[in-house]
């Protein structure tokens, strides 16, 4: 599997062959593939328990054992899910090989193939600055190449507006869909991720894949620096080892922060390094959905 | 506050490093777009005033660590102001006691006397503007200080004036001089100062301290301020030639000399291999190697064989030390020259054993004798020219006639040696007749005490009975070496005349028989000498020829005849003592010169000597003649006091029972300083420094 890692990634010129690899990556590792799609297949029996539905009774069991039995399926509705995908330009960030804009880019990448090949809608919503490019979901293959090439040319710019975002989704997208952010939620905003957890009182289904550079979280510098504002005009020239401590501490507090806010509101939370190799981070993601239902 | 090494104090300057860093060598930080930047802000934001503490002290650390360490290379001793406690009491007249005795020359890149004269200054600093004060520089002999007064200029060109002398001071004296000059100041306070190294040799503690009276007359102990300048010792270690003897080592050679010298070591460690030698200018004629004990002496003897006579002045050193002045000693040593002797045989025989001469030229050319013998017969002898020779010696010679006579005294009256032997050709009124005038007493008449064929004649034959020992010329048979001297036995021998009213004094009988007669006489005859042997050299009226005193007997004739024999003692001067100077035969005494070229003073005494000194320096002192000419026998050498290499210093305690418990207010000793000198708990700032800076760098 380590063609998958950052490096090789990088290697890979654009979105639909670094999706497409992160893709048949995650299929090579499933042993048996827990989404049939809208194919209602039988799964198993269960004893009829009060509150059942009354049309899932298997009769013909009833007529050989003489005793109730509910019949279960593997699937029971379509998937219609949006990835949002955060450009603002803290996103362009690197301090490997890929951006967070190029992580979050192949993520959405790879989750639309998925998608797609299990005959669900997937659709786009690009965040840049307060502008939103939208792409409506489709369950049709013809569909990918769509949301593929509108991934293709997402530029990072602008500032990251997290509740312009959640705004706009509460908008256009109709009520129990799959709503996949991609962000790495530096809104200074105060009630900017709330905004976008609220979807999820909107009987929808929020996943947050919360992308992160390693240089975030490590914070490895040593010589005096002159630190740059990537979304506004602030600077700042420190010696990082003598704020380090701090920092870690501030960058920790949020990162818990964004995680807790997350478990209460009922939202899968998903932290992504960027040097992380990103089959790992889908099938990692897959395998908690799957325990979750 | 004192410093071992001032220099290292321009090390101190590197405690700019720190600011200059800071100020002209700030690097230009890396830009660097961040996406997290309010992280950073507020971490920033929050650590700012701790940041801002933690690099100040920082930079103080860094300045400490960089202050620190040359201040403490430079080896401050912190000194408590010895005056301060005396302050409360008002004021005092003063007395400074500065010991200026040999001890205080000890040290090697600066002495004591150094250090004793910056304590001086520093007390004359540290009185107060109302208090009246003196100086007294403690040497042997002190003179009284001036009274006390305001005139510090005065009395601080007083210090800078003093020196450290060469002997001993009497540290006891000097305070009761100091105490009896503070007696007529009308200030009620009094006060002593003793400024010294605290040697135990310059004091008498068995004398009562120091007095003063007080306004009703009643006798007060003053206050005493004792300044120690000996700084963190407990001892002064030092060695020291102590002692020296120089004598004839005949065994190598005619002019060989053992220098046996003693070295007292006066330190608590043992010395080993301390070098000693024997220098002649710059020329070291032996060297040697001596293991001292500590506390403990030993003594070394080095042989020296000199290339020619003549008097020769040279030192005996060891390896210096702090005090240098008492390891060398000079010395003054008259070598026996090459001497030529005439030996006339008045009874010459075919068998050389019977021969008149045999045994003379036998013993005077020895092995290691000086003297070349030339011998002839009676009439050739007498026809010899007797200025080429420095010795003649009549052996049983017949009455020369009267123009040899003649030639014989004008020989012995430039300067020449006779040796007059008696046998049965000498006839006495002859010989007085013809030479009475140069004999040192007339010859009388033969005596044979027995006949030498006669079988009593052991018993009944003359000895030796009365020895001048302390003669030179008799002067190494004592002992088990006289009897060799006192067991000759003679058979004949001739009596002399007494000696004269008018000429009394002019002879000098050296050795007598049991009967009294004189067995030798000697006499002084112009500038020469002349000595009578009462009996032959052979063995016709003696057994003495082949004794074992018979040899050295004539070699120290021979050489005391010629004046080669030192005859007069060795002086032994020390610092401080005057020297008495005997010139011999009408010589005049221009000066005599010390070795640092100053002249000592010189006072004629009645009986024609003369008294020089008191002497002040070690070493050789020249004697000048008439228009400066020297005179070398006249040069003698000046030792030191062995007591003042002696550097046991007094205990503090002692020093303060001494003078009274309660008098001694402040004292610099080193008791009393702290145990740790400043300096190391500088190294201790430094070390604590460094490693909160480090631990504030990790942090």
């Amino acid at each position: 599997m380590t063609l998958l890692d950052a490096q090789t990634l990088s290697r890979l010129q654009g979105v639909k062959l670094r999706a497409r690899a992160v893709m048949e990556g995650v299929l090579s590792g499933l042993h048996k593939s827990p989404h049939q799609g809208q194919s209602v297949e039988f799964a198993e029996h269960k004893e009829y328990a009060p509150g059942d539905e009354l049309r899932h009774l298997d009769w013909k069991a009833y007529g050989k054992f003489d005793k109730y039995y509910i019949k279960r399926f593997e699937h029971e509705t379509n998937l219609r899910s949006v990835m949002v995908v955060d450009a603002s330009a803290s996103m362009g960030y690197r301090s490997g090989v890929l951006s967070k804009l190029e992580v979050s880019t192949i993520l959405a990448g790879a989750l639309c193939y998925l998608l797609v090949r299990q005959q669900d809608a997937a659709g786009l919503a690009v965040m840049v600055g307060d502008a939103f490019k939208d792409v409506p979901p489709r369950a049709s293959a013809g569909h990918l190449n769509v949301l593929l090439d509108a991934l293709e040319h997402i530029q990072a710019q602008g500032t990251t507006n997290l509740a312009g975002a959640a705004d706009h989704l509460a908008e256009v997208l109709p009520r129990r869909s799959t709503v996949i952010v991609l962000s790495d939620l530096l809104d200074e905003r105060q009630d900017a991720l709330k905004r976008i957890l609220a979807l999820r009182q909107r009987k929808n289904d929020v996943v947050l894949f919360h992308v992160v550079d390693p240089a975030e979280l490590t914070f490895p510098f040593d010589d005096p620096t002159l630190f740059l504002d990537m979304e506004g005009d602030s600077r700042i020239e420190v010696n990082p080892r003598e704020i380090k401590e701090s920092y870690l501490e501030e960058f920790g507090a949020f990162l818990a922060s964004v995680k807790s806010a997350c478990a209460e509101a009922d939202v899968d939370y998903e932290l992504v390094r960027t040097d992380e190799r990103l089959d790992e981070v889908l099938l990692r993601f897959l395998g908690r959905r799957g325990r979750r239902r | 506050m004192i410093f071992g090494n001032p220099w290292m104090l321009v090390g101190a300057l590197g405690a700019l490093i720190p600011l200059l860093v800071h100020l002209f060598d700030r690097r230009r930080p890396r830009p660097h777009p961040f996406p997290p930047m309010a992280f950073v802000l507020r971490s920033q934001k929050r650590t700012a005033s701790r940041l801002k503490l933690k690099r100040l002290l920082l930079y103080a650390l860094r300045t400490l660590i960089l202050l620190a360490i040359p201040v403490a290379l430079a080896r401050p001793e912190l000194r408590k102001d010895a005056q301060a406690a005396a302050v409360a009491k008002g004021p005092a007249a003063t007395a400074l006691v500065l010991d200026a005795s040999l001890s205080m020359r000890w040290g090697k890149d600066s002495s004591l006397f150094e250090r004793g004269r910056d304590e001086a200054r520093d007390a004359l600093k540290d009185l107060q503007a109302d208090e009246p004060s003196t100086v007294l520089v403690c040497t042997s002999t002190p003179a009284a200080p001036p009274p006390p007064g305001f005139d510090r200029a005065r009395l601080r060109a007083i210090i800078d004036e003093a020196k450290p002398t060469y002997g001993t001071a009497d540290l006891s004296r000097c305070m009761e001089m100091a105490a009896r000059a503070l007696e007529e100041n009308p200030t009620p306070g009094k006060r002593l100062v003793l400024i010294s190294d605290m040697t135990a040799s310059a004091f008498r503690l068995e004398a009562p301290p120091p007095t003063v009276k007080d306004p009703t007359g009643k006798l007060v102990r003053p206050e005493v301020v004792l300044r120690d300048v000996v700084s963190g010792q407990e001892a002064l270690p030092n060695h020291a030639l102590v002692d020296m003897k120089i004598e004839s080592a005949l065994q190598a050679g005619p002019r060989a000399f053992q220098f046996t010298f003693t070295v007292k070591n006066h330190g608590p460690e043992a010395l080993k291999d301390l070098e000693a030698a024997v220098r002649v200018g710059e020329s070291t004629l032996a060297k040697g190697f001596v293991d001292v004990p500590a506390n403990g002496t030993a003594q070394k003897t080095l042989t020296v064989r000199f290339p020619q006579g003549g008097t020769v002045e040279g030192a005996v050193t060891l390896a210096p030390d702090e005090l240098p002045e008492d390891d060398q000693r000079a010395f003054v040593l008259p070598v026996p020259r090459a001497l030529k002797a005439l030996v006339v045989n008045g009874a010459p025989h075919a068998t050389r054993y019977r021969d008149e001469a045999f045994f003379v030229e036998a013993a005077l050319s020895a092995p290691g004798s000086p003297v070349e013998v030339a011998v002839r017969d009676t009439d050739a002898g007498l026809r010899e020219n007797f200025s080429a020779y420095d010795l003649v010696l009549l052996l049983n010679v017949s009455p020369p006639s009267p123009e040899d006579a003649e030639r014989l005294a004008s020989f012995v009256d430039a300067g020449g040696g006779l040796f007059v032997s008696m046998g049965d050709r000498v006839d006495p009124d002859a010989y007085n007749k013809r030479l009475g005038t140069l004999l040192p007493r007339a010859l009388r008449l033969v005596r044979t005490s027995v006949e030498r064929e006669d079988p009593e004649a052991e018993t009944k034959s003359a000895k030796l009975a009365q020895v001048e020992v302390e003669h030179p010329l008799f002067s190494p048979f004592t002992g088990r070496a006289e009897e060799g001297l006192v067991g000759a036995r003679f058979y004949r021998y001739m009596l002399l005349e007494a000696d004269s009213p008018a000429a009394a004094g002019t002879s000098q009988v050296l050795a007598t028989y049991e009967d009294g007669a004189p067995a030798v006489a000697v006499a002084r005859r112009g500038k020469g000498r002349v000595a009578l042997f009462t009996s032959t050299v052979d063995r016709d009226w003696s057994d003495f020829a082949i004794r074992t005193s018979f040899l050295p007997l004539m070699q120290r004739f021979a050489a005391y005849l010629t004046g080669s024999l030192e005859e007069r003692v060795e002086q032994r001067v020390r610092v401080g003592e005057t020297v008495t100077l005997r010139p011999e035969g009408g010589q005049a005494i221009a000066a005599v010169r010390a070795p640092d070229g100053t002249e000592l003073p010189v006072k004629a005494q009645q009986d024609g000597s003369l008294v020089a000194g008191p002497v002040v320096e070690p070493g050789l002192h020249a004697v000048l003649g008439a228009e400066g000419k020297p005179l070398q026998a006249l040069d003698f050498p000046v030792t030191l006091d062995p007591a003042e290499s002696d550097l046991t210093r007094v205990p503090t305690d002692t020093l303060t029972a001494y003078f009274g418990e309660e008098t001694v207010k402040a004292s610099s000793s080193d008791a009393e300083r702290p145990k740790v000198p400043l300096w190391t708990w500088l190294i201790v700032a430094a070390c604590a420094a460094f490693f909160l800076e480090g631990t504030l760098l990790r942090k």
